[in-house]
């Protein structure tokens, strides 16, 4: 067994699993965080995109032992209990998702994303999701809403920083 | 079979030193105000502009599926829950000789096998019964399941399916949809044809409309099989609990269709059969039918426990359904000016191994083939054929799409040959208001040729060619 | 995925005293990314997989007496924003940028890229045209060899058993030389090359000549490629775009692609005539801008 101790969602959590756990399997069968996805399996489809570190990697292509030590951001990290992450309403408000599978993935994505720029440029958000497939075909609207998004954090960010 | 086994397997399958206090970290957001929806009915006339279009509606689900918090079945579990996998045939055509499942029985974790012998009624589809859940005496295509293993683990299952022994006596296959129309070609059921179903149109008189015309065009188009690819694969879960009653949670878009399938394939009343159609991650005409919900149901009887099965991503593409591959030969006679007098459309469906919703989207691919053109002299002829291959089903157009291509480049074909501009000659033969179909259906509210004139000018179709 | 030993090297010596301990068929996880989809259906698991992940000496990019080394645990994010690499080889930047998605790059390495040897692999031809050599560690030490000699054949490299890959070297006398790399897939993310493409050249300021021209091409034959004759033709030549034209063209015809269900191997060579010419422009663009920048 490999024993892992990492922070999950800004909580430690241990856990002792086989070790040809995924980062994916030790995430939604032994702590119970079901909301990224098993797509495709070898790193194509992009639902079960989490962030490590700061930087969006697909969860299925990872070792639990990997992770030992690090820091997970899942999408149940994004929402506090009064309100919605900025990315995850205007991904509500656009209707960015139809069946919502890929959803999960394409919001952390985007989370990478804006974490390191709070105005990216239409192709750099496409080229951000560029491995989150979309099999209903809405990657305009997910485009628009993480426009909203950036937007809405600039704008917090600049209160913050107003005197 | 006792659940407790002295391998090494057993350290793996047991995580009571995992904390599970899964709950601490799926925090709910605080309920925001709902938007309010316009509630007053309207009945808009024909044509009419309703109000609701350019007006902005979120979806119901659109939250849930942003926090990660949307259960789709495999973000479901229960207590003793089992993992089904599926061995594939990964031959053609064969007939099975003998299949030997001890060594998978007895290995630690298996809980339960089951092969093609053990479904009480082995046939299914939606309109002929002809594909088999699980395959007993025969295989038709590579991606054919020929047994099951319910296990503790989806690992130890999948192990457990290595030591499931099938021999196999291989037989004459047949791949391509041409070929397996003529005489002798292998017949992938065995019957007298691979045709297993046509439809035919007919309108006036093609061969006077061919040599009335001032020039006939033939050409052939082709389109090649396509998976749904739905991001969420085909998942299941089902319990057959200790008073009989069978309930299966599932992705299948027609859960009262599956319902009958359900209660023939297990030979077991339809009151007993509870079907739960969960929130499905795409269908797009995949998931109309039963696929591993049978199999799932049969071994969470042999166990007691309930089972769950979810497809790999290969799977997906060996043995779901997928979109048929059409060979189009399209023979069009037109005037000088353009006007299309007759049209002759050959079309081969390949179906692969079964029929699936073959019928059904054979039928919209022959009336669509014409197009929307007003043609006086039309001959169609559509078949699908069985060719040991994926089958082919729904997807998202029935067979329109297939035949749209071809007859839309057969148009820009004709126009170039003619010198007419590729707009114009639609204009010259489009549907109006009134027009009948190929099948005589009169047709109301046409706007084919307003809609292209106003798309025409919307990308300057006009500018960008002079 | 069936059970094997996970271990965790601390660098690149421990690693490699691992090797030597679990044999030949432990495996080396560096970004995973190939590995994991590997080890998802091989039909036997490998007795260990080794986790280099944590070896920091390999991961540095910095300029040396060697000239750029570039650690084989770099990710391709990491290349695309070593402020090393980042304005000063456009080439390495694109060529990382089209590997994957994020998701891959931010996991998968260059060492991985470079082992796992196969023959759409993009980051090959950029390094090649600057004539990267590798170093590879092994039990009896460290050796060194060209790059374009490291890729022996399809997913076949000259690493021995026991032997890891450990740091990638631009030699100082390519330090700063501009190059262009071009890859064309079916798709803008997440597609293997149908071919690539890159060249560098230096640009006499004086006779806007090329000196010493390399040109290297990726998926159109067994391994990574050198184009000597589109090489020979442009040394000393006049930079004209009709020079790069033509240098495209017998490039073309240099290469041996195939036939597949991507693209035709016709495809193949148009495709090589083009994006050559393109990668020659390319690396003019960095030379004339690097002229500018001296000049200020």
């Amino acid at each position: 067994m490999t024993d892992v101790v990492l922070r999950v969602n800004g909580r430690e959590r241990k856990a002792s699993v086989p070790p040809e756990t995924t980062l994916l399997q030790l995430l939604r069968e032994h702590l119970g965080l079901t909301g990224s996805k098993l797509g495709c399996d070898v790193g194509d489809c992009g639902a079960c995109t989490v962030i490590v570190d700061g930087k969006a990697v697909n969860s299925c292509l990872m070792l639990a032992g990997q992770v030992d030590g690090r820091e997970v951001l899942t999408i149940e990290g994004l929402a506090t209990r009064d309100r919605l992450h900025p990315i995850q309403r205007a991904f509500e408000e656009r209707a960015s998702l139809q069946c919502g599978f890929c959803g999960p993935g394409s919001i952390m994505s985007a989370k990478a994303l804006l974490d390191e720029n709070l105005d990216p440029t239409p192709q750099e958000i496409r080229d951000a999701l560029a491995g989150n497939l979309c099999r209903c075909t809405g990657y305009t609207k997910m485009i628009e809403a993480i426009q909203d998004a950036a937007r809405e954090l600039r704008t917090e960010k600049s209160a913050r920083t107003a005197p | 079979m006792p659940d407790t086994f002295e391998t090494k397997k057993q350290e793996k399958t047991v995580v009571t030193d995992v904390p599970r206090e899964a709950g601490v970290d799926l925090r709910l957001p605080a309920v925001v105000p709902a938007v309010p929806y316009p509630i007053e009915t309207l009945v808009p006339q024909v044509n009419q502009q309703t109000p609701a279009v350019g007006q902005r509606v979120t979806r119901p689900d659109g939250r849930m599926h942003g926090l990660g918090q949307t259960k789709y079945i495999d973000d479901m579990s229960f207590p003793g829950m089992l993992h089904a996998k599926i061995k594939r045939a990964g031959i053609a055509s064969a007939r099975i000789v003998r299949i030997d499942t001890s060594a998978a029985e007895a290995m630690p974790g298996v809980m339960a096998v089951v092969t093609g012998r053990d479904i009480p009624v082995n046939s299914f589809g939606p309109s002929y019964q002809d594909q088999p859940v699980l395959a007993d005496e025969r295989v038709f295509h590579a991606g054919d399941g020929v047994a099951a293993v319910a296990a503790l683990t989806e690992q130890i299952a999948l192990d457990a399916l290595e030591k499931v022994k099938v021999e196999y006596e291989p037989l004459p296959a047949v791949f391509d949809p041409v070929e397996a129309l003529q005489e002798s070609s292998h017949k992938v059921h065995g019957t007298d044809t691979n045709v297993y179903a046509k439809k035919t149109i007919r309108k006036g008189d093609v061969e006077r409309g061919f040599a009335q015309a001032d020039h006939v065009f033939e050409n052939r188009f082709s389109t090649q099989m396509v998976e749904h690819v739905s991001l969420e694969p085909h998942a299941a879960i089902a319990d057959w609990d200790a008073n009989g009653r069978v309930t299966i949670w599932c992705t299948i878009g027609r859960i009262t269709l599956a319902r009958g399938d359900m209660a023939r394939t297990l030979k077991h009343p339809m009151s007993r059969i509870r079907m739960v159609g969960t929130v499905v991650g795409g269908n797009f005409g995949g998931k109309n039918e039963i696929t591993q919900e049978p199999v799932l149901a049969l071994l969470s009887k042999k166990t007691g426990r309930p089972v769950k099965g979810v497809y790999s991503r290969g799977e997906e593409f060996t043995s779901t359904t997928t979109r048929h591959p059409i060979i189009m030969d399209y023979k069009t006679g037109v005037t000088k000016d353009g006007k299309i007098i007759a049209r002759k459309v050959r079309l081969v469906l390949d179906g692969g191994a079964y029929c699936s919703w073959s019928e059904t989207t054979l039928g919209k691919a022959a009336i669509l083939s014409a197009g929307p053109y007003n043609i006086e002299n039309l001959d169609v002829e559509a078949y699908v054929v069985y060719t040991n291959k994926t089958m082919t089903g729904a997807m998202r157009g029935f067979g329109a799409p297939q035949v749209c291509f071809a007859y839309e480049s057969h148009m820009d074909d004709i126009a170039k040959a003619l010198g007419i501009d590729p707009l114009e000659i639609r204009l010259r033969n489009a549907f109006g208001e009134g027009s009948a179909s190929p099948t005589g259906q009169v047709l109301h509210s046409v706007v084919v040729k307003e809609s292209l004139l106003k798309a025409a000018e919307r990308f300057g179709w006009k500018e960008g060619r002079s | 995925m069936k059970g094997f030993e996970f271990v965790s090297a601390k660098d690149a010596r421990h690693a490699v005293a691992l090797m030597a301990e679990y044999g030949p068929k432990a495996k080396i996880l560096a970004g995973g990314t190939d590995l994991l989809v590997d080890l998802k259906s091989v039909p036997e698991a490998p007795p260990a997989v080794i986790d280099i992940t944590r070896a920091a000496d390999m991961k540095e990019i910095k300029v040396t007496d060697r000239g750029l080394v570039i650690g084989a645990l770099a990710t391709h994010g990491e290349i695309m924003s070593s402020p090393e690499i980042r304005d000063r080889y456009p080439a390495l930047v694109d060529a990382a940028h089209s590997i994957g998605a994020i998701q891959t790059r931010s996991l998968g390495t260059l060492g991985g890229n470079l082992v796992t040897a196969v023959p759409s692999l993009d980051s090959g031809p950029a390094l090649v045209a600057l004539e990267a050599r590798v170093t590879i560690a092994g039990a009896g030490g460290s050796r060194e060899m060209p790059l374009i000699e490291f890729f022996v054949g399809p997913r076949r490299t000259a690493l021995k058993a026991g032997e890891l890959l450990v740091d990638v070297v631009i030699p100082k006398k390519n330090l700063g030389k501009p190059a262009g790399f071009q890859k064309f897939g079916l798709r803008k993310g997440q597609a293997l090359a149908l071919v690539n493409s890159a060249a560098s050249f230096w640009l006499d300021p004086a006779k806007k000549v090329f000196v010493d021209p390399c040109i290297a091409l990726g998926a159109v034959a067994p391994t990574v490629i050198r184009a000597p004759k589109a090489e020979a033709y442009l040394a000393g030549k006049k930079v004209t775009p009709e020079a790069m034209a033509e240098a495209g063209r017998i490039a073309a015809g240099e290469a041996k692609p195939i036939s597949d269900f991507r693209a035709s191997a016709d495809y193949r060579r148009d495709l090589i005539a083009v994006l050559t010419k393109r990668s020659l422009e390319g690396a003019l663009a960095v030379a004339e801008r690097n002229q500018k920048e001296s000049r200020k």
